[in-house]
């Protein structure tokens, strides 16, 4: 029996709502648990759960717990949930005890030297309150996406005005002094500054130098539209302003989709002028020839791989020449792999490393359908019903409004590939498993899930990516086994899966 | 608290919105403090009335 239960007024973080639901569903009897703030799109969700939400009386700021459980059930299971949210069972009890300010001005009480400040509020209200950290003097990390071009501008102008920076909107990662704030990985302090207009664009530059031996000081985010002519780059080009004059910083890194033209030669003019050896990298351009000072890079780990090769004195075109020989090998293996089926299927949960992913499959296969496409025309009708060759991002907006990041919740994630793996026409499916601070406890376990619950009797080739470090709390060794165990082919770059799993689908599609 | 004193000394955090960057942040030792935000009672009451003026469809 589906009932529902309105709290008006409560508001709590998306996680919190996740946690009680999992510690609500354990209970046996309990076939299906939800909490959700009452937006727009989360009483879509739960109506197509089959939950009757017509008439409920709720607004985006009340709670609503839905549970599908026999009707003796529900008071008890009710009060269970008020009980976790008022005092969570995964919180240590000095934690959970702990005073916690209502605003920045009291925040400011309890920590005065306070630099920076986190925000993953709920857009609508995440300009303001970027706004008035500003205003007290913080610089400001925007997690949160759905805030306008214009607020975007606005903040940006405001905080270069003051000597500070706004790192966002839809910022992921930023990494200060070595510590990394929303999803990052463990990775060494060392003599690398990164310029990112892309959360795992970033984080996979880390791991590469990470497993490299080489370490970041500072990796600053600036978000996806930083980089577009409407704000003009103001965030990158503080950022990189500020790395340059970092004495501790001996290699200042760009990385980022490519920027809008204008956008581009300040970065460029900017770096060159810098004193300091750069790398650009800006993913799926067409190779550049580099500079006595400046290198461009168009794939993730060649910029590590060039990076590295600047800071042992080593030629950075011999380094690149090698890696691309290391590709050609695994390029040859993809060729010789056996599947059934025609298709790649490209479900991804980091954005910057399914743009990535498809550039490189571009190469390979003619047509690649997607939920935000390369190319013009390419854009799939639905979402969730990929054809043919398809790359999709479940971080993109239309999967995350109300709901929380596929790297933080991959349960959405893994029910597509479970869908997408029945599917006889698809011969390759191509993942990641985004490790670090902020992610999921045991992603690659929730893949395996699925691949082993299938019913198709010949499954598709399962090719992936993890990207993470030996520190992170997911245990990147772990992780890797699990997913080798289920007959998974990891490889040790986003760029490599692509290469293999595009390599691997040559030739099918027209059987 | 310049940019320039971030990249120095920082980071010290002021967390408003997911706990859990705030919990990784204290698990590291990072000082950091987590703002237990709501949202302003006005713009509760402005959506009252625009669900109102809805015939109750606004949510």
């Amino acid at each position: 029996m589906k009932r529902l239960e309105v709290v008006k007024g409560e508001y709590y973080d998306s996680v919190t709502l996740m946690l009680v639901a999992k510690e609500l569903k354990k209970i046996e009897g309990v076939s299906e648990a939800t909490l959700n703030m009452a937006t727009e799109a989360n009483l879509h969700i739960m109506k197509a759960a089959g939950f009757e939400v017509d008439g409920v009386n709720a607004l985006p700021d009340d709670l609503i717990i839905g549970i599908d459980c026999p009707g003796d059930l529900f008071d008890g299971l009710m009060e269970m949930a008020r009980s976790y949210l008022s005092s969570p069972p995964w919180k240590s009890g000095e934690e959970a005890g702990e005073y916690t300010p209502r605003t920045i001005e009291g925040s400011l009480s309890v920590l005065p030297e306070a630099d920076i400040a986190l925000i993953s509020l709920p857009g609508r209200y995440a300009a303001v309150e970027a706004m008035k950290a500003l205003e007290r003097g913080l610089n400001v990390m925007l997690y949160s996406d759905n805030v306008s071009l214009e607020e975007e501008i606005e903040l940006k102008r405001y905080a270069f005005r003051n000597g500070l920076i706004v790192m966002g909107p839809d910022c992921g990662t930023v990494v200060i002094n070595g510590q990394g704030l929303g999803f990052s990985n463990a990775c060494p302090l060392g003599p690398v500054g990164i310029v990112s207009a892309s959360g795992t664009g970033l984080q996979e530059v880390m791991v590469q130098l990470a497993r490299r031996g080489v370490g970041v000081k500072h990796g600053l985010g600036t978000g996806g539209r930083d980089v577009k002519s409407a704000v003009g780059g103001i965030s990158s080009l503080i950022a990189i302003e500020a790395l340059a004059n970092d004495p501790e910083i001996s290699v200042v890194v760009v990385i980022g989709k490519p920027p809008s033209t204008e956008v581009r030669e300040k970065l460029v003019q900017t770096l060159r002028s810098c004193g300091k050896q750069s790398v650009t990298c800006f993913m799926g351009e067409s190779p550049r020839e580099d500079e006595l000072q400046l290198k461009y890079t168009t794939g993730l780990e060649e910029c590590a791989t060039v990076v590295v090769a600047l800071l042992d004195g080593k030629d950075a075109g011999k380094a690149r020449e090698d890696l691309m020989n290391e590709y050609l090998k695994i390029e040859a293996l993809g060729r010789k792999s056996e599947t059934s089926g025609r298709f790649l299927r490209g479900l991804f949960t980091g954005g910057t490393l399914c743009y990535e992913a498809e550039s490189i499959a571009r190469r390979y296969l003619e047509s690649i359908y997607g939920n935000n496409p390369l190319k013009i025309g390419m854009k799939l009708p639905d979402s969730l019903k990929p054809i043919q060759n398809s790359f999709i991002d479940y971080g993109e907006d239309e999967f995350t409004q109300g709901k929380l990041h596929p790297m933080i919740d991959p349960s959405f994630r893994t029910g597509q590939l479970k869908m997408q793996s029945e599917d006889p026409s698809v011969a390759v499916v191509l993942f990641d498993v985004v490790l670090g601070y902020g992610s999921a406890p045991d992603p690659s376990s929730e893949v395996v899930g699925a691949i082993k619950g299938l019913e198709r009797k010949r499954g598709p080739l399962y090719v992936a990516y993890v990207c993470g470090t030996s520190g992170d709390p997911q245990c990147l060794e772990r992780q890797i086994a699990v997913l080798k165990e289920a007959g998974v082919r990891v490889f040790e770059s986003n760029a490599r899966a692509a290469i293999f799993a595009a390599a691997a689908t040559v030739g099918r599609e027209r059987r | 608290m310049s940019m320039k004193k971030l990249l120095k000394d920082g980071p010290k955090v002021i967390n408003m919105g997911m706990e859990q960057f705030y919990i990784d942040l204290k698990a590291r030792e990072v000082p950091a403090v987590r703002v237990d935000w709501k949202p302003p009672l006005a713009d509760r009451e402005l959506l009252g009335k625009l669900k109102k003026l809805r015939g109750g469809n606004f949510v």
